[in-house]
């Protein structure tokens, strides 16, 4: 008997039942991953390695609490994706910060599982949600163990992208686990100069606890000009420049992405 | 009433009383009647779309005529929209041929139109509507429009106990990303004369019996590959034109719009699989039975492990004569253009899209060699109307040297040659059907969006 498809009605099921089973809320990973997240997943059999670097160039140049200034740190996070099937993937972080007087240091790992609702339902905008749990070390984040949980909504329209995360995140470990859920949304825009660069602004934020809203100068508020080089389909290269309009915000930012899909399955013409 | 014989002696008087033929016409039975018209398909329990079909069934109705004996064609627009019907693969003047672009009238919301035209070559053909979708992936050749046309005599070239028509399609498309950073329609089902494997009524046949398969894609955008499980096939007509050299293979390829008749020996009694090679592809649907006589076993599929299939081994094995005048060459450089990752491509023809493509015109009775040079990322299956072309050259890769194309076939007559990416491919045809002539991507989004040209006579 020739393979037959999944029931429509089984997969909706399933990808609900995921979403349902999500933990709820994770806290930011401040400078160690910037980018908005899109819809898509990593396919099944593969592996997206991407490495994130992130200079501040001015920041916090105070230590506060324990925890070392963020001026003049280089951050490097490895971020390793595999593709589970068609509609889900789990993610791996490995953070890593480098400053003048402190040398390498190992700060944190996370996990991220992340489903979405497959192409074939046709929706009229990509939608997907991941959540995002993992420790960081005192010296880092004086909140040491964080959770998020990461809508992710987007759309393609002739050369615009548009890309919204409205993201939730909590403390589960630290000073700020009384605060409750907090909320960093995100945002992209961007536009296709070509088939191979586009350019565009991202926005992130973070407003503090859900209910009571920080005063702006406490809020974290960043943008950044982006853009991003479509190589080739395996890869993936964003650069961007940010800054920050709060004093609770690093005032400049420089940031790249550069990640590598490595298609690790066996396929035959057949499949 | 008006009866045929009358209609015929009537339409014989064209030559004097033009007008009085075209009343005659108008006041004859047609031959046959086809309805435009909203339809709700049941491709499978679980799939249930909405569709325009051809008499409200899908694919439509098997129209047999016969060669040079003049027909008339009813057409009726039940829909919301204008709509017209082409006659794929016929000598048809321009006027009738089905293309708007080739000067043929729509046919308006409500109206009826008569086609009346005289049949010809002989062979396995079809209709489809020949209308834009843009971004509409449930219009035109999305649509359930489409049927078979057999014009008789068909010069068979083997004998056949039993012959059976099958349509491949896809359904439910929607725009996904592909690798070339832009977006291409993708489909949710696909199957085998409108249905999903197991719902419909399977290929019946006898143990000895030779079954001729009559083999169309009629997919908007997708080639397809098709095999008989514990069976082969005997490839001996393309594009329903007989192939100088029939070959026994393991699976056909077929792209949109091309045909492919083949014929099986029934010698391996038992229920098997004819469908869709790849496998994600027959896991929508793409497959129907071959049940033979007395045998009621579960259907068996046997995965082949490769896709095999090349249109030179059809070809004459001695080159033909070549002492005639040297055709003249027609360079057509095919390119995409860039519309954005959230769009689908253009594409061009020499660097122009549609309507701004074109070439010198056409010299009556003389012979093209249409050289295509295929840069963008994209196979197309290109289509010729009211002509047919001989394939010269395949699949010659562009960074070649001096980008000559390697082989020189001769004797493949068809309408659609798909042509690969990255590749040249060449064609000759003979000027010799006056009037407008269309040329064009078969892929609806392609020649939606520009990958069209009208060719005219001098």
């Amino acid at each position: 008997m020739p393979d037959r498809p999944a029931s429509p009605w089984r997969r909706r099921v399933a990808v609900l039942l995921a979403l349902a089973c999500l933990p709820l809320l994770a806290r930011a990973q401040a400078n160690y991953e910037i980018q908005v997240y899109g819809a898509e997943t990593v396919p099944p059999e593969t592996l997206m390695v991407e490495l994130h670097s992130n200079f501040t160039v001015e920041g916090e140049k105070e230590t506060i609490d324990g925890m070392y200034p963020t001026n003049h740190q280089e951050h490097e996070t490895i971020e390793l994706t595999e593709g589970l099937n068609d509609w889900s993937e789990l993610g791996f972080y490995i953070f890593t910060s480098e400053q003048d007087g402190h040398g390498v240091q190992w700060v944190g790992d996370h996990v991220r599982p992340r489903v979405r609702v497959p192409d074939s339902w046709g929706w009229p905008v990509g939608v997907s949600v991941s959540t995002e749990i993992g420790f960081q070390r005192s010296a880092y984040s004086t909140d040491t163990w964080t959770w998020e949980i990461r809508p992710i909504i987007d759309k393609s329209v002739g050369r615009w992208y548009f890309a919204v995360n409205p993201a939730l995140e909590r403390t589960l470990h630290g000073p700020d686990v009384e605060q409750g859920w907090g909320f960093a949304p995100s945002i992209k825009i961007s536009y296709d100069f070509t088939r191979v660069v586009s350019g565009g602004i991202e926005w992130y934020a973070d407003y503090g606890a859900i209910g009571n809203i920080a005063p702006v100068h406490n809020q974290q508020q960043q943008v950044f000009v982006v853009t991003d080089l479509n190589v080739s389909p395996v890869w993936e290269i964003n650069i961007g420049i940010g800054i920050g309009a709060t004093s609770a915000t690093d005032h400049l930012i420089v940031k790249a992405i550069l990640g590598r899909r490595f298609d690790w399955g066996r396929h035959s013409p057949v499949d | 009433m008006i009866s045929r014989r009358d209609f015929l002696g009537l339409s014989s008087l064209v030559a004097l009383a033009p007008p009085f033929a075209s009343f005659a016409e108008n006041l004859a039975e047609p031959d046959y009647r086809i309805d435009i018209a909203p339809v709700t398909l049941d491709l499978s329990p679980r799939h249930r779309l909405k569709t325009t079909a051809y008499n409200g069934q899908v694919p439509g109705a098997v129209l047999r005529l016969r060669e040079n004996q003049p027909v008339t064609i009813e057409v009726a627009n039940h829909t919301d929209r204008p709509e017209v019907v082409h006659w794929h693969g016929l000598f048809t003047p321009p006027d009738l041929d089905g293309a708007i672009e080739e000067g043929t009238p729509a046919i308006e919301v409500g109206s009826t139109a008569r086609y009346a035209f005289t049949p010809r070559p002989a062979g396995f053909r079809w209709y489809h509507t020949h209308t834009m979708a843009m971004n509409d992936l449930t219009r035109a050749q999305y649509s359930g429009q489409h049927g078979f046309l057999i014009i008789e005599p068909r010069n068979d070239p083997a004998r056949y106990d039993q012959e059976f028509f099958l349509a491949l399609h896809d359904w439910a498309g929607y725009l996904l990303a592909n690798e070339d950073g832009a977006m291409n329609p993708s489909y949710a089902v696909s199957t085998i004369n409108g249905k999903v494997m197991g719902f419909g009524e399977p290929l019946r046949v006898k143990q000895g019996q030779r079954i001729l398969l009559h083999v169309l894609n009629s997919s908007p955008t997708e080639v397809h590959w098709v095999a008989l499980a514990g069976h082969s096939l005997r490839v001996v007509a393309l594009d329903g034109n007989p192939v100088p050299t029939p070959r026994t293979v393991p699976m056909l390829r077929v792209a949109p719009a091309e045909r492919v008749c083949a014929v099986v020996e029934m010698n391996n009694p038992g229920v098997w699989v004819l469908g869709e090679v790849r496998k994600h592809v027959q896991a929508l649907g793409m497959a129907v039975a071959v049940e033979y006589e007395n045998r009621q076993d579960p259907a068996r599929w046997e995965q082949p492990s490769d896709l095999i299939w090349n249109y030179q081994q059809f070809a004459a094995t001695r080159p033909s004569d070549s002492s005639s005048d040297p055709p003249i060459a027609v360079p057509l450089v095919l390119e995409s253009k860039f519309r954005g990752h959230g769009a689908m491509e253009a594409w061009t023809i020499n660097g122009n899209s549609y309507p701004d493509t074109r070439i010198a015109p056409l010299i009556h009775g003389r012979r093209y060699r249409l050289q295509f040079i295929n840069m963008s990322m994209d196979d197309h299956p290109l289509h010729l109307h009211r002509h047919s072309f001989e394939l010269r050259a395949l699949g010659a890769p562009l960074a070649a040297a001096g980008g000559a194309a390697p082989n020189d076939l001769r004797g493949i007559m068809k309408d659609v040659v798909l042509v690969d990416s990255q590749t040249r491919a060449e064609v000759e045809f003979t000027a010799d059907n006056p009037g407008a002539t269309l040329f064009h991507c078969h892929q609806q989004n392609h020649m939606d969006l520009g990958f069209m040209m009208l060719l005219h006579y001098a």
